[in-house]
């Protein structure tokens, strides 16, 4: 039996990057302490803010939830839940009943937005459209836009200070090596624990980025906290083959993700002499914040030959 | 013994698989053989969640669980 390096209890993890072996009670420690150094080292988090939590059901948005609620009964924080239903059936319907069901027990207010609603079509009949007028966008492409921008929209009209996303190292390690894949200097340069306040937006924070994927499960698990684990059916291409290099590297050079991070973070202040400011505008056809004339969202709605049924949202409580 | 035999069940899935394996050969050895990447999933040993690198016993049933369901 291979014994945790700090108690001597059975150990559950190999941290291979730090060269220490973890047991179940240290690993929980260990993931607590790092979300609280998070919001510490980059003022995430301020006290007596109102917080807003998106929320899918999977792994991650609970796990940030469950270390919400604690950290907002300290520092006096309001907490309120978000998720968005992009309308996926068998999978969405699924995590809904979880997050439901994790709100109620933790007693936070649960609102729910969804793609049908405000935008007429669920995830599902876009993909089909998108399919049908060969648009050459995947139905990642769909989600990812109207899902972000329902999020900022909701949170702001549920007035809250921050928007709390679960993006964990794995997912933040991802974007990095993505957008140097498309040389996208603009996103790149938006990534961060924090992304900064511009009108219109509520600024969204990352108390879970420096925390292994891996990490995020076991403490999910070793908690016994109910998720979703089943895999988004719509999930594949460059993503997913971004995502299973870095594991693989991860699992041959343990601490090649936190050396990308690193060496991201060390990088970041260099990128903001090249990336070109640009002015915030109202979108034409809904009057969300853009910088463009229309906003990503209607533009890939209008190829889809929708159009946004509602420019607020009031977005009901989850029951 | 010259080997030891091991059931082998993946979480979401009814099948189990029985593996015969070296007598030494640990849970990392068995998730080589099964083509798994060690950061995306975890392994329950008997029910209990246990490191890579322990050492596997005649007749233990492992649980591998996948944990990567992002894009």
């Amino acid at each position: 039996m291979l014994k945790c390096t700090f108690c001597g209890r059975r150990a559950a993890y190999n941290r291979r990057y730090a060269g220490v072996l973890l047991c179940d009670r240290c690993l929980i420690k260990s993931v607590e302490k790092r979300f609280r150094r998070a919001i510490a080292k980059y003022k995430l988090l301020l006290p007596g803010e109102r917080i807003a939590v998106a929320v899918s059901g999977g792994k991650d948005s609970v796990v940030a939830m469950h270390l919400l609620v604690e950290h907002c009964k300290l520092k006096n924080c309001e907490l309120v839940a978000i998720t968005i239903d992009e309308g996926i059936k068998g999978y969405r319907d699924q995590s809904m009943a979880i997050v439901r069901e994790n709100a109620k027990s933790l007693g936070i207010e649960h609102f729910v937005v969804s793609f049908k609603r405000i935008f007429g079509a669920t995830l599902d009949q876009m993909a089909r459209r998108a399919r049908a007028r060969k648009t050459e966008l995947n139905p990642c492409t769909y989600c990812g836009v109207m899902r972000r921008s329902l999020l900022n929209q909701a949170a702001r009209e549920l007035e809250a200070d921050k928007l709390v996303t679960a993006h964990n190292l794995d997912d933040e390690v991802q974007a990095i090596m993505l957008n140097y894949v498309r040389a996208d200097f603009s996103r790149l340069h938006r990534l961060g624990p924090a992304y900064s306040p511009r009108e219109g937006f509520v600024p969204r924070i990352k108390p879970l980025r420096e925390i292994p994927e891996k990490e995020v499960a076991l403490y999910a698990l070793l908690r016994g906290l109910k998720v979703h684990l089943a895999v988004c059916p719509y999930v594949g291409g460059i993503h997913t083959e971004i995502r299973d290099f870095l594991n693989q590297l991860e699992a041959n050079h343990p601490n090649s993700k936190f050396m990308i991070l690193r060496m991201f973070d060390r990088l970041k202040p260099q990128l903001a002499g090249i990336v070109p400011e640009f002015e915030m505008r109202r979108c034409k056809s809904c009057g969300e914040p853009t910088s463009a004339i229309i906003c990503k969202s209607c533009e890939l709605l209008k190829g889809l030959g929708l159009r946004r049924l509602r420019k607020t949202l009031n977005s009901p409580k989850s029951r | 013994m010259t080997y030891i035999k091991v059931t082998v069940k993946q979480v979401g899935n009814k099948h189990k698989r029985e593996f015969r394996l070296g007598p030494h050969a640990t849970i990392a050895d068995l998730l080589k053989e099964l083509g798994h990447n060690r950061e995306t999933i975890v392994v329950r040993c008997n029910g209990k969640i246990v490191v890579e690198e322990e050492r596997l016993a005649d007749g233990d049933l492992i649980e591998i669980l996948p944990i990567v369901t992002g894009g």
